[in-house]
């Protein structure tokens, strides 16, 4: 199994990306724990880390791409570091597209190498244009809920027969789960598929089908939006809120922490965390170790420990 | 450029029929499904007795019905996946709502259906949902592939960006938008959530809890703190715009929400092919004036009154002033 790192930037593989290192890196005192508790609990079933690939760019917002001279300096610095290079995209517009090829042009020209893809039009300029690049399926593009106020209640409470295994089995999968579907992947060159680990619960019974595997910890994604909250922060009232409007990446400065106190279940002590256009929740404990165990069982390909939420501006 | 309006009973069909719907869309939840899995598995994002057509005789007879006024019925099967299991229900679900209901097109999310479907060849239309989130030219072009008569754009395009799909691609497929009763703070399609009724939607939940910020950028003053919160204060105030008003309506009962009229001039300059009026579980009143509105304001554009004068006429019907000069019960922003 492989262990790849998420990078804000080549910064921060300039010195050696140990996990130890790596899960200081978050600035967030709320999210310390979730990252130390991850890190903690990888050596403590898989043994020792290390990192053979990284991980740049995001999944979430189009204007967080990167700017093509850091995009070219993270690329210089995994080569540097003899690490593997996977850029993250996102779900874009037209404009995002066409920022897109001109990255998509450089990775091509410096170093070939990996592209997570949460967008169909990505897909096809990438197919079209730069059949060099190795597709991923992103994890948005793995529509299976994952809403943490409720779906691991669900699995707890759930009856083990009738109805209920059956909508339970349904919510662990997604449409993965058919092998008409992951055989149209591999026919359309695509190496591998990217998920989050479900509070449900994951059945990974497709990792077998010739995709590779890779999941993300200790965040998992809610939901995300082109309307971003932080971005309203330098617009007029009536002028905030417009899908896709630009911005000054505000969300760089903060990220704001809810809790779900208001819950009709046992669960009040849950939080949440908005970073720019994107709700996110950290892995639980036993959620963590479930999908440790599911790699330390061989049906996970690649870890991806993201040491601050994805949503880095570089 | 017609308007689509949703149906759940046949009851409904004379009064859309006469108040101006040209294209319908409902709903249907076959036994089996509710039989094998309980109401956290939703076949086509409603509950099953939340906004589908009860039986597939009642459709059948709706179908007939809406195809002698001359109005095309679409279907949805537009959740996010169907697993291995579910396909093969799905799929001769789709194939007794072409052959035997006699629908004219499926509405459809997940890109496997929609695959597995243009397999099959049935004679009813593919429809792209929304819910697929096509919000680039290249992405239609992707789905192009699989024979879609339409593709229905997410409601977070701005129109600028509309103009530049159906440009790119018009011609080839047709390109319905949003115009009524419907908001969603997220992409609708990228987000993994639930509006089950234990919980209610993500999105309005959010409004009721307590929020911190936790801040990295520069010294946190006093003055950035009071910012950080008038802001969240707007975001909830635009939440509970996106969410109906609260899920309200104006003192003669007109419905409030989520609104696109003033951009009714716009889209048939572009050549937009249909315009949605969300809300399959709606209220026949609700549906009623949801359609009656949008019929007057396109055929006001459509007979070339001036933009401006449509966008007056589109304000006046919505009753209340206040709430479009809020700004935040706009789908799109019209310049």
């Amino acid at each position: 199994m492989e262990w790849s790192i998420h990078i804000a930037g080549a910064e921060d593989l300039a010195d050696e990306p140990t996990l130890e290192r790596c899960a200081g890196l978050e600035p967030a005192a709320p999210l310390q724990p979730a990252v130390r508790l991850a890190a903690d609990l990888a050596a403590e079933r898989l043994g020792a880390v290390r990192f053979t690939r990284c991980a740049f760019g995001n999944e979430f917002c189009e204007h967080l791409l990167p700017q093509p001279a850091a995009f070219e300096a993270a690329i210089c610095a995994a080569r540097a570091s003899g690490l593997r290079f996977t850029f993250l995209t996102p779900y874009v517009g037209n404009e995002g597209i066409r920022r897109l090829r001109g990255l998509l042009q450089l990775l091509d020209r410096m170093e070939g190498g990996e592209v997570v893809f949460s967008d169909w039009g990505v897909l096809r300029v990438l197919r079209g244009e730069f059949p060099r690049l190795v597709p991923v399926q992103g994890r948005l593009l793995n529509k299976s809920l994952r809403d943490p106020r409720v779906m691991g209640i669900y699995a707890e409470t759930q009856p083990d027969n009738g109805t209920g295994a059956a909508t339970l089995a349904a919510l662990q999968r997604s449409n993965l789960d058919n092998a008409s579907y992951t055989d149209w992947l591999l026919r359309l060159g695509v190496a591998g598929v990217e998920i989050d680990n479900l509070p449900q619960g994951i059945d990974l019974g497709f990792a077998s089908r010739g995709l590779s595997v890779g999941a993300y910890l200790p965040f998992g994604f809610i939901s995300t939006s082109r309307v971003c909250m932080a971005a309203g922060l330098h617009y007029r009232k009536p002028d905030k809120f417009q899908p896709g409007a630009p911005c000054r990446q505000e969300c760089q400065t903060h990220l704001v922490e809810y809790s779900y106190t208001n819950s009709p279940f046992h669960n009040r002590d849950q939080k949440f965390y908005l970073k720019g256009n994107t709700y996110f929740f950290a892995h639980t404990e036993a959620m963590t170790r479930s999908l440790l165990d599911q790699a330390a069982g061989g049906r996970i390909d690649r870890l991806v420990f993201q040491p601050r939420l994805p949503m880095m501006a570089s | 450029m017609k308007i689509l309006a949703p149906i759940r009973s046949h009851e409904e069909l004379e009064m859309l029929a006469a108040s101006g719907a040209e294209e319908l869309y409902c709903g249907i939840v076959p036994q089996e499904w509710s039989d094998r899995y309980t109401g956290a598995m939703w076949l086509n994002r409603r509950s099953p007795r939340g906004g589908s057509v009860e039986t597939l005789g009642e459709l059948r007879r709706l179908v007939e019905d809406a195809h002698t006024r001359n109005l095309p019925v679409f279907i949805t099967l537009n959740a996010p996946y169907y697993t291995a299991e579910q396909m093969p229900l799905v799929l001769e679900l789709a194939g007794r709502l072409s052959e035997e209901a006699g629908v004219d097109a499926l509405i459809v999310t997940d890109i496997n259906l929609l695959r597995r479907l243009r397999e099959a060849s049935l004679a009813a239309d593919l429809h792209v949902s929304s819910v697929a989130a096509t919000l680039n030219s290249e992405a239609v072009r992707f789905l192009l592939d699989f024979g879609p008569r339409r593709v229905i754009l997410p409601r977070s395009l701005t129109i600028a960006e509309i103009e530049t799909i159906v440009g790119d691609v018009g011609r080839q497929v047709e390109i319905e938008v949003f115009m009524l009763n419907d908001g969603c703070a997220f992409e609708e399609g990228f987000c993994a959530t639930t509006h089950h009724h234990s919980v209610g939607a993500f999105c309005t939940s959010l409004s009721e809890m307590q929020a911190e910020f936790v801040w990295h950028g520069p010294v946190y003053t006093a003055r950035r703190r009071n910012w950080l919160r008038r802001n969240l204060a707007d975001y909830r105030e635009w939440v509970w715009y996106v969410n109906g008003n609260g899920c309200g309506s104006t003192a003669r009962g007109l419905p409030y929400g989520p609104c696109g009229l003033c951009a009714i001039s716009d889209f048939l300059r572009i050549g937009v092919t249909s315009l949605k009026i969300v809300g399959r579980e709606a209220s026949p009143f609700k549906k009623l004036a949801s359609v009656r509105m949008v019929r007057e304001i396109r055929d006001r554009a459509r007979a070339g009154a001036p933009k401006l004068a449509v966008i007056e006429r589109a304000r006046a019907l919505r009753q209340e002033p206040v709430h479009c000069d809020s700004g935040y019960m706009c789908y799109y922003k019209v310049t």
